[in-house]
């Protein structure tokens, strides 16, 4: 039985970087701008506090790592001509931080992290990924796995330079973080109002698939604003009418009052899928991929295949397969 | 059949005219031709001469005027605009937009509030145009206008990064496929045609918004290397005047106004209160320029700037910038002093992002003369504060009412007013 998400001892954290750890596993996207990045170490446990780190080559920063075994490793999203000083912007990934303890809706009760959990930001992480494709048009999309989640990097060219308001439009697209309007006028001059669910394409649709996913994930103790326990009963009792998407049917059966409130809670539950302020900051810093979350005692790591990756076999280092 | 130009004034067609008719020396000699037009526009009122334009040079001053009325408080009879929606006036009107434009942008900052109002009243004239043509008329002048400012009717969303940047339309509100925005409708069928008709018609006028501010800037530039023709000076400082007149703050408000007073700090929300006392490395930056800023300057000197919504300058409450200088810019000060560590410390820039924030550009401190040069930026929303400062944001019962801190402030205010506190003790004032 492997004894996982135990936090890492300082002797665990030198073997690791001497033994296991390999510049050949931190990714391309990085490994070919180290040093236009910036660094940030936490080496006891309270966080990133050594920052503005600077390595002018791989060389340095294998030395620097062997050496130090820190509790944490993180490197910027950011590109910059003087790094040392965060001077000098040049781009920034886009990036969005799924991470499992912090799932809005989580039926697993759990108090940390579970293999429950972490399959479900795997599905979140999917969802996010096939809307930026297929809607977005976006590319060279990386996913790491951070130890508690996961982390969705975007390099497309189109995103690199775009200013924190348009990652914050784009993050509310892919998560369906707005309640969508959708009217028209009609020919005799009216308006008519459609919901989301009448609209099979854009962003009506991510909302719809978005809210699909909530509803059916809510554990029922969720709070949302305006709606009772005894209408949170009612919701969950008519929910498989969304697995068969006949959310007309479900909207008739809970009353549409009720569904604009619970279309409200839903926009706002979509918005905690992902951390928003780690999206829009241009300047964040992100646990480096291959270095060791000490915390969880697993290892950030690079998915190449989401489907196939399991992070409780594809991320335990080999001093928890030791002691097990 | 009616022109794109009538919408679209950066169609070659439009181009290709102001070229043809718009001699700069000849703007402000009457046209009878004009004047016909306007005669015989239906509905359009004729009674008092003054109020019809004679000359290119009245017809640019009325587009604007048209738009301050519109939105003013003060009394707006359309009847004396009518002329500005008839088709017929479309080739003089095409050459006031082109006068108006170049003489805004040869004087003013592309930031300051005329360049502002010129770009709002533009995009209002578009919508309401659009809004009363004929479905068939409007389906063929925005076809040819997508084609011509996108390209064609399904143009990559990343083609939209200025209006989506100035939150003039949100992603959500656009229907994507492989990256591409649909605004083709004969794509499209059933109530899904309707939904891309509807995003056609709000997108449109953003789009002449966005070439507006785009050829702004591209004159204010050429400005700075050539001389502008003294016409158009003279007639930047007329729209000045005009835009003054409108802005003029009365000594004594009216009922129900909100009106500036001295600060009252019991009036803070919970996130101010958080963020005077002091915020920690991380945070620092954006609580103290992105929120208290705005939060104080707006509080202390145009706390109605929700209800109005007008796009006033500090100087228009405060002339000699006595109360900006000597009031709010030490409390921003003193706030940032608080933080861990001093923000000025390792920040000393942050002077002048405050400095802009206030609508005066990037200087240490703001001076009458660099007015204009930045907006003058409210508080962040409390749906950003939750976002970017989720520690600053302990919210109270009031809180759950409201969207941004500056409506909390107003509301408390006239909360404490009604339970009889008449005026703000003088220990409330300054802690």
């Amino acid at each position: 039985m492997i004894r996982i998400f135990q936090e890492a001892t300082p002797e665990d954290r030198r073997k690791y970087y001497t033994r296991e750890w390999k510049i050949e596993n931190i990714p391309d996207f990085i490994r070919e701008n180290i040093h236009l990045r910036e660094f940030g170490f936490d080496h006891t446990g309270q966080g990133p506090n050594d920052r503005y780190r600077f390595f002018h080559d791989e060389k340095l920063l294998i030395k620097f790592l062997r050496y130090r075994a820190p509790y944490a490793a993180y490197s910027s999203v950011a590109l910059y001509k003087r790094p040392w000083r965060r001077e000098g912007w040049i781009s920034s990934e886009l990036v969005f931080d799924v991470d499992a303890k912090d799932l809005p809706v989580r039926p697993c009760k759990c108090d940390n992290v579970c293999e429950e959990c972490l399959d479900q930001a795997k599905e979140v992480v999917a969802m996010i990924i096939d809307t930026l494709r297929d809607d977005l048009d976006l590319d060279d999309i990386h996913i790491i796995y951070s130890g508690r989640g996961y982390h969705i990097r975007v390099l497309d060219p189109l995103i690199l330079e775009l200013g924190s308001e348009v990652r914050g439009q784009i993050l509310r697209y892919v998560v369906g973080g707005d309640v969508p309007k959708l009217s028209y006028v009609g020919l005799d001059g009216s308006i008519r109002s459609l919901d989301h669910f009448m609209v099979d394409m854009g962003y009506p649709r991510v909302f719809t698939e978005r809210g699909r996913y909530i509803i059916l994930h809510f554990s029922g103790d969720e709070k949302i604003e305006d709606i009772t326990r005894q209408t949170m009963k009612k919701i969950l009792e008519s929910r498989d009418l969304i697995r068969s998407d006949d959310w007309g049917e479900f909207k008739g059966v809970i009353g549409p009052i009720v569904y604009e409130r619970l279309m409200r809670g839903v926009a706002k539950l979509n918005l905690q899928l992902v951390d928003a302020r780690v999206t829009i900051d241009l300047k964040r810093i992100l646990r480096l991929p291959s270095s060791l979350h000490s915390k969880v005692s697993m290892i950030c790591t690079h998915v190449k295949n989401l489907e196939t990756f399991n992070p409780l076999r594809d991320a335990v280092p080999g001093f928890v397969k030791e002691k097990s | 059949m009616m022109s794109t130009i009538f919408i679209n004034p950066f169609s070659q067609e439009a181009k290709e005219r102001v070229k043809a008719i718009g001699d700069i020396n000849r703007i402000m000699e009457d046209d009878p031709r004009l004047f016909r037009i306007i005669e015989h526009t239906s509905g359009q009122k004729l009674d008092d001469d003054s109020k019809i334009p004679g000359s290119l040079w009245e017809l640019s001053i009325k587009r604007i005027e048209w738009y301050l009325k519109k939105r003013g408080r003060g009394k707006y009879n359309p009847g004396y605009y009518r002329f500005l929606f008839n088709p017929e006036l479309a080739e003089f009107d095409v050459v006031a937009f082109y006068i108006l434009a170049q003489a805004i942008g040869a004087r003013f900052n592309p930031n300051s509030r005329e360049t502002r109002i010129f770009i709002e009243s533009e995009g209002e004239l578009v919508k309401e145009r659009l809004s009363t043509m004929e479905n068939h008329l409007k389906e063929r002048i925005s076809t040819s206008i997508l084609e011509e400012l996108l390209d064609g009717e399904t143009p990559h969303w990343s083609q939209l990064e200025k209006l989506l940047e100035n939150r003039r339309i949100k992603l959500t509100e656009l229907i994507l496929k492989n990256g591409k925005v649909i605004l083709d409708k004969e794509s499209q069928q059933g109530r899904n045609r309707h939904i891309i008709e509807a995003l056609r018609e709000k997108i449109i006028p953003y789009l002449i918004i966005q070439e507006t501010e785009k050829y702004i800037n591209k004159v204010h530039k050429m400005a700075a290397k050539i001389e502008p023709h003294p016409t158009l000076l003279e007639l930047a400082d007329k729209i000045r005047e005009k835009i003054s007149q409108q802005f003029f703050i009365p000594k004594k408000a009216g009922a129900g106004t909100i009106r500036a007073s001295r600060l009252d700090f019991d009036a803070f929300p919970p996130c101010i209160k958080n963020t005077m006392a002091g915020v920690k490395a991380g945070n620092r930056n954006d609580a103290i320029v992105l929120l208290l800023t705005g939060f104080l300057s707006y509080a202390r000197l145009y706390p109605a700037v929700f209800k109005d919504r007008k796009p006033h300058k500090v100087s228009d409450f405060d002339p000699n910038l006595d109360v900006t200088l000597n009031e709010i810019l030490p409390l921003i000060y003193e706030a940032a002093d608080n933080c861990e560590p001093p923000l000025f410390q390792d920040d000393p820039q942050e002077k002048f992002n405050i400095t802009a924030k206030l609508g005066f550009g990037l200087h240490e401190t703001p001076s009458l003369e660099h007015e204009g040069e930045s907006k003058w930026y409210t508080p962040m929303s409390c749906e950003k504060i939750k976002i970017h400062l989720p520690s600053l944001c302990k919210p109270d019962k009031l809180c759950e009412k409201i969207q941004n801190p500056l409506t909390y402030y107003n509301r408390k205010r006239w909360e404490k007013k009604g339970k009889g506190d008449k005026d703000i003790p003088r220990s409330n004032t300054r802690r």
